[in-house]
């Protein structure tokens, strides 16, 4: 009975002195918003879980909702149709969606390369993606690696018709590849760790496709444009809160990860390995020069160019409505080391 | 003594059948040297259920209460609205030729093309897993209440309408009471399907329940997570048929005998 009421006369002082603060620095009212994630919880939404829980977005005023994915184009969907207010998408899908209609528009960018990757054994022969030629190759119908390939075929100068692709579903590239189904899978290189599950990491060769000249902005934050008209300051709150959840995950991925797994049910191992993987992503000249989050014009043309070419929609809009840096933090957050 | 160790495999006939597949596939991972990520010993996904694992917390009391949660109220909407409907379709002919094609539309439609549809209505959580789960298991419920409703003896139904019996009246005193074992049957068809019907919503979507862990388990290869839930899965859709069992001896004592 006393450490109950010890602890009620605790709960009401936190309440009080919370409500005290509130009004002693004329804070505005907290705003709820919501953040649909591009797939189930892995280890690059760690940070997210991380501003959560040190109560960053509460700082900013922000009660933030963050809801499980299932793909980026229904992350696109989601945003456009304002069931969430931020979202977190491939680039490529974000640009498509606007092609066809999709008010949405990429506010901050997180991975800074593509992380497009092709995962082969390495008695398979296969050293450089050229040697895909006449090969098997397992990936899901409708991936956006799939889907991209004629892209990267043009660069790295193969006939992207002379590779056999083989459709499976996405829960089974592991499998596939492992038995020896297919001679190759395309997966993002964040999934290497998933892979080494079944496949002795030794035994696998990854080879990125950005290591062989394939330009493209993959995983960003988008919003709509009535957002950004109505409220740019409750995007400029929540980018910032966002970024300095990425600025600790960068440093403590194994706390963030634990983070994750409070909100989350997730095997921890896996994905801290999954989110070092992803970190090599965000090492960018720049994000060294720029700040986190920032959105290089150049890169950014190239993935609507890839689009426009690749993904059969027209883009019928210039590049600079795809997106816009001005909502990232001033002072800009530096690219910690990490 | 030989004859307890009888009684014994009379009576537990379907707990030893249980109880040696399990050693068998136990056996079969040891013998060949099964990779876990393929296949796991029946032992380490009942370890993953009762042990704490390092590197992950699954929650299991939150996430079994979740889809225990979903299912029982996908089956109370189910078993309510499905009756009815039933009501409603046997009313008269007219209703019966409006409704049941629809239904049957409704029932082909695969119910994982619909699911991610529903999804962006109504975002996930319960709402979505019980609409999913009742638009999954509706059909025999529907369509066995109605059969029971319909299936009548004229003659008994011409004697109380000439005792001047109301359309009400005939439903509530003998109908209803005559389509229990129907409805029943009903029942039980959808009480597994109603655990399916489930799943499928929290495969789509979902931040728990069981569904929830087998597709994340999935997506980091934690084979063995995924066989505890799916054992558990199991237990709830027995759990469900048996209760379903237990009511109808309970309601129909008469049934017994028929049943065995």
């Amino acid at each position: 009975m006393k450490t109950k009421l010890i602890a009620l006369a605790a709960l009401l002082l936190v309440l009080f002195s919370v409500s005290l603060s509130a009004e002693g620095s004329g804070e505005q009212e907290i705003e709820k918003v919501s953040l649909i994630l591009n797939w189930r919880p892995v280890g690059d939404h760690a940070p997210y879980f991380v501003a959560l829980k040190k109560g960053w977005y509460a700082e900013e005023a922000l009660e933030v909702d963050i809801q499980i994915g299932k793909g980026s184009g229904f992350a696109v969907q989601s945003v456009d149709t304002g069931k969430a207010d931020f979202g977190i998408a491939d680039t490529a899908v974000s640009v498509t969606g606007r092609a066809k209609g999709a008010s949405v528009r990429v506010v901050s960018a997180l991975f800074a390369k593509s992380p497009n990757c092709v995962h082969v054994w390495k008695d398979s022969g296969i050293t450089h993606p050229r040697d895909l030629v006449g090969k098997t190759v397992g990936v899901p119908a409708a991936d956006t690696q799939k889907v991209m390939f004629p892209a990267f075929a043009a660069i790295i100068g193969i006939d992207p018709d002379q590779v056999k692709f083989v459709n499976i579903d996405p829960a089974a590239k592991t499998a596939a590849l492992a038995t020896r189904k297919v001679d190759a899978i395309f997966d993002l290189y964040t999934g290497r760790p998933l892979h080494e599950q079944a496949i002795p990491a030794d035994q696998l060769v990854s080879l990125l496709w950005a290591d062989y000249g394939f330009q493209a902005y993959s995983n960003s934050i988008i919003t709509t444009d009535k957002m950004i008209e109505e409220n740019p300051d409750l995007i400029k709150r929540f980018i910032r809160a966002s970024l300095r959840g990425w600025e600790w995950t960068l440093q403590n991925p194994e706390e963030a990860i634990k983070i994750l797994g409070e909100y989350h049910t997730i095997n921890q191992t896996v994905l801290l390995e999954n989110l070092r993987y992803v970190m090599d992503f965000f090492r960018s000249d720049d994000y060294e020069k720029n700040g986190l989050g920032h959105i290089d014009p150049e890169a950014m043309a190239a993935t609507v160019g890839l689009v426009d070419k690749y993904m059969g929609v027209a883009v019928t809009f210039s590049v600079d409505e795809m997106y816009t840096n001005d909502f990232l933090p001033k002072p800009k957050i530096n690219l910690p080391d990490f | 003594m030989k004859k307890i160790w009888y009684v014994l495999w009379v009576r537990n006939r379907t707990a030893v059948t249980l109880v040696g597949f399990l050693i068998l596939w136990q056996l079969a991972v040891t013998v060949f040297r099964i990779q876990e990520v393929f296949l796991p010993s029946p032992i380490s996904a009942l370890m993953h259920l009762f042990f704490r694992q390092p590197d992950a917390s699954y929650l299991w009391i939150k996430n079994i209460s979740a889809t225990l949660f979903e299912i029982l109220i996908g089956f109370a909407v189910t078993i309510f609205l499905g009756i009815f409907i039933a009501i409603i379709v046997s009313w008269s002919q007219m209703s019966r030729k409006f409704f049941i094609p629809l239904f049957i539309f409704i029932n082909s439609l695969p119910i994982v093309a619909i699911a991610p549809i529903i999804l962006l209505w109504l975002g996930y959580g319960l709402y979505t897993n019980v609409l999913i789960a009742f638009l999954v298991s509706f059909f025999p419920m529907v369509m066995n209440t109605t059969t029971g409703l319909n299936s009548v003896d004229e003659d008994l139904l011409d004697l109380v309408r000439y005792h001047g019996a109301k359309k009400w009246q005939i439903l509530v005193k003998i109908r209803f009471p005559n389509s229990l074992t129907y409805i029943f049957s009903g029942l039980k068809i959808c009480s597994t399907l109603i655990v399916v019907g489930v799943i499928v919503g929290e495969f789509v979507a979902s931040d728990k329940g069981l569904g929830y862990i087998i597709v994340n388990s999935q997506f980091t290869l934690d084979t063995p997570a995924i066989f505890a839930a799916l054992i558990l899965i199991a237990i709830i859709g027995l759990g469900l048929f048996g209760l379903v069992s237990f009511l109808e001896k309970l309601l129909m004592p008469w049934q017994k005998a028929a049943n065995g």
